[in-house]
């Protein structure tokens, strides 16, 4: 048999082995057609108004990224506008992505976290028009604005809390990479404290490390045994230490509490997480979103996420509400009120720096 | 290849492609998705216009194709270095910090030192792995791989402490100096000189292999350790040292040309695993250094398609990696298949034994 023969032999054999897949198949490809028809007639009765998302991580991580995405997503339902995301894999991309969104008619962009700040700026002067949202962004220029969210304001109130449960007049924070961000919760933690009892000594120890669980512990037990009897964390996955270190104490018979950050963690250790100092990511995405729509976006300027739009806040845990004082609660309800309207100042740290020129 | 070689070629290639077309379509048409929007955004977002082409494609497969080189000329060679990731970290951070120390010298003086220190430390990289085999007898597949965690780790403290940007307070370098950077070759489409030198870098190699004596030995010390050492011409170790040490520079060049090309400070995550996508690049392109610029840029528009698939037709990035690697084992399968249909005729071969993996 010649080579040609063998070669079509085996593409007849081949064809008949999927003649049923490629009929099945192309009736699947058929009834998707009519399936995209619909969605683009429902397009485009939406506006015009196109949002983008850049992450650095999968959505799935019901955390950080994960909340971005349920940003977008509120801005679609609420704002009716057409939303894309994108996971980035590596820095050597943001130009080329961000650039394609805002060259594809996308006027707000969410480029979620610090790493993508560069880039951004760089993008942010080829296209004046579109406003890019650098999450946690320490550089802004016109259209280039930071998204710092306040969860000083959280701890500050987390502070408030820790004071007034504290039986040893001493609280403990344990901190992963002392970076401007995390040292503003603490010190926002440590005003907090202190506005309600001035005697209240606050300690503090900085692992080094976001997710390591073992020194966490260890820090934990150590701050125990100095006296802390409310430790608070601004760690990532270092924190099932800190809880871990709480739940052992009280194993002992020590009346050890905990508290949570940056998300709600009240599930996390219910039984020893008093409340958690949080973050709402959506709801801040959302308020951008709103400001763009009705012209008011900042330029040239950082926008900040706190308490005024219940972007920051502390939130008691349900499970253990009965350890709270019914004048604890109230007067966490006007700490709350204070900070929104100005009354009480969350101390800040700031770290900001314009950039101008040519970049 | 004979006239009817070349049909056979065809016909099998063709049905290759159109086999990944109906996989893909299948795979999207259960996820709920429309295979044909996503085709049609998988195309315009790699070939839709020579402004992506040139500035999406093509700029992406710049690191895939400098490395791609650094993994053939270890494989052809019979060294396993699967290293290369580490080694174009420890490109990355010998060229941020170079690029930073140098200020704003002439360009023709700062960006080839760049270059220069960013291939010496991937050198640098492979040269443990290289010595442990040569006097201990330690496998290199097993050295290398170590290896990468060590450059992965030291770019997070680099980046920390001694090369923090000089505010201090994220983890990143500071940007370095517009002199310093790559010029746009192609005005508008971000395409950068890191190609030409990756161009230069592929006639360079092939010259080098196929027309020198070195080349030449290195090729024999591939086919066969044992029999080029006994043939006496040639000193193993020796070899082994060069091809390391020329491995290691190419993929520690590809550091320094995303540092000066692309991204002009250094981030973690620098690499999405390049290290080891180069190696599909060079084992796609049958160890040959023309092919892996080809496949190089095939798989630079497979990503480049990728992100877009994301943008326009609203594929999660989990997805989208299923359906890069479906195409992927398509275009081996079929080249496979290729392979066996015109072996017959063909001596028994070596490499290809080896290679069969």
């Amino acid at each position: 048999m010649n080579r040609a023969s063998e070669g079509g032999m085996i593409l007849i054999k081949v064809v008949n082995k999927f003649r049923i897949v490629v009929s099945a198949l192309l009736l699947c490809i058929a009834s998707c057609g009519d399936r995209n028809d619909e969605s683009t007639s429902s397009e485009s009765q939406s506006s015009d108004f196109r949002v983008a998302l850049l992450t650095s991580g999968p959505v799935s991580d019901a955390g950080w990224h994960g909340s971005a995405y349920e940003g977008i997503k509120l801005i679609e339902q609420t704002l009716d506008a057409k939303i894309s995301h994108q996971q980035t894999n590596t820095p050597a991309e943001f130009d080329e992505v961000l650039r394609a969104y805002a060259s594809s008619n996308y006027k707000l962009i969410f480029a979620h976290g610090f790493e993508y700040q560069d880039a951004a700026i760089r993008v942010g002067e080829q296209f004046p028009e579109v406003t890019i949202i650098v999450s946690s962004g320490g550089r802004f220029s016109d259209n280039v604005i930071p998204l710092i969210f306040e969860l000083e304001e959280g701890s500050y109130m987390a502070g408030v809390v820790a004071s007034r449960m504290t039986k040893t007049e001493t609280i403990g924070m344990v901190g992963g990479v002392a970076i401007p961000p995390a040292e503003a919760t603490f010190t926002g933690f440590e005003a907090g404290a202190l506005s309600v009892n001035p005697d209240v000594e606050v300690l503090v120890s900085w692992i080094g490390s976001w997710d390591d669980v073992a020194m966490a512990k260890e820090a934990a037990t150590t701050l125990i045994r100095r006296g802390a009897d409310v430790l608070i964390h601004n760690t990532d996955a270092a924190s099932f230490g800190v809880f871990q270190a709480v739940r052992e104490a009280r194993a002992l018979g020590e009346e050890v509490w905990a508290m949570g950050m940056n998300r709600n963690q009240n599930d996390v250790a219910p039984e020893v997480i008093l409340g958690s100092a949080i973050i709402r990511i959506p709801e801040a995405f959302l308020q951008l979103a709103i400001l763009w729509t009705e012209g008011k976006m900042p330029s040239g300027e950082a926008y900040y996420a706190g308490g005024q739009s219940g972007a920051a806040d502390y939130v008691v845990n349900p499970g253990l509400a009965g350890k709270y004082q019914p004048e604890l609660m109230a007067e966490i309800d006007s700490v709350r009120l204070g900070i929104i309207n100005g009354l009480i100042s969350v101390p800040r740290i700031g770290f900001l720096e314009r950039v101008g020129g040519s970049f | 290849m004979t006239n009817r070689d070349s049909w056979i070629a065809l016909a099998v290639s063709l049905s290759a492609l159109l086999l990944t077309a109906l996989l893909t379509a299948a795979a999207l048409a259960l996820g709920g998705y429309s295979p044909l929007v996503v085709l049609q955004s998988l195309l315009e977002g790699s070939f839709g216009s020579l402004d992506i082409f040139f500035g999406v494609t093509l700029v992406r497969a710049i690191p895939l194709v400098v490395i791609g080189l650094a993994v053939t000329v270890a494989f052809k060679s019979g060294v396993w270095n699967i290293g290369a990731e580490g080694q174009f970290y420890a490109g990355s951070m010998a060229g941020v910090w170079v690029g930073l120390s140098v200020g704003d010298y002439p360009s023709f003086f700062s960006v080839p030192l760049v270059f220069l220190s960013a291939a010496a430390a991937g050198a640098i990289w492979a040269l443990l792995p290289a010595l442990m085999k040569i006097r201990l007898g330690v496998g290199e597949v097993v050295t290398t791989i170590l290896m990468n965690f060590v450059a992965i780790h030291l770019v997070s403290y680099v980046v920390r402490w001694p090369l923090q940007e000089s505010r201090g307070v994220f983890p990143n370098t500071d940007l370095i100096d517009e002199s310093v950077r790559l010029p746009i070759i192609i005005p508008g489409t971000g395409l950068h000189l890191g190609f030409v030198v990756a161009v230069i870098c592929v006639v360079g190699l092939s010259i080098f292999f196929n027309n020198t004596g070195m080349g030449f030995q290195l090729r024999a010390m591939g086919g066969s350790k044992e029999a080029t050492r006994v043939s006496g011409r040639a000193r193993i170790p020796m070899l082994l040292i060069v091809t390391f040490l020329l491995s290691g520079s190419l993929a520690g060049l590809a550091g320094g040309i995303e540092i000066t090309g692309r991204t002009f400070a250094l981030y973690e995550g620098m690499s999405p695993g390049w290290g080891y996508t180069a190696i599909a690049v060079a084992l796609l392109a049958d160890l040959n250094f023309i092919a892996v610029l080809v496949t190089g840029i095939f798989f630079g528009a497979l990503e480049g398609g990728a992100g877009a698939m994301q943008r326009e037709a609203g594929i999660p990035a989990a997805w989208v990696s299923g359906i890069e690697a479906l195409v992927l084992l398509s275009v081996l399968a079929s080249d496979r298949i290729l392979r066996r249909l015109l072996r017959s005729k063909k001596k028994y071969d070596v490499k290809e034994r080896e290679l069969d993996v």
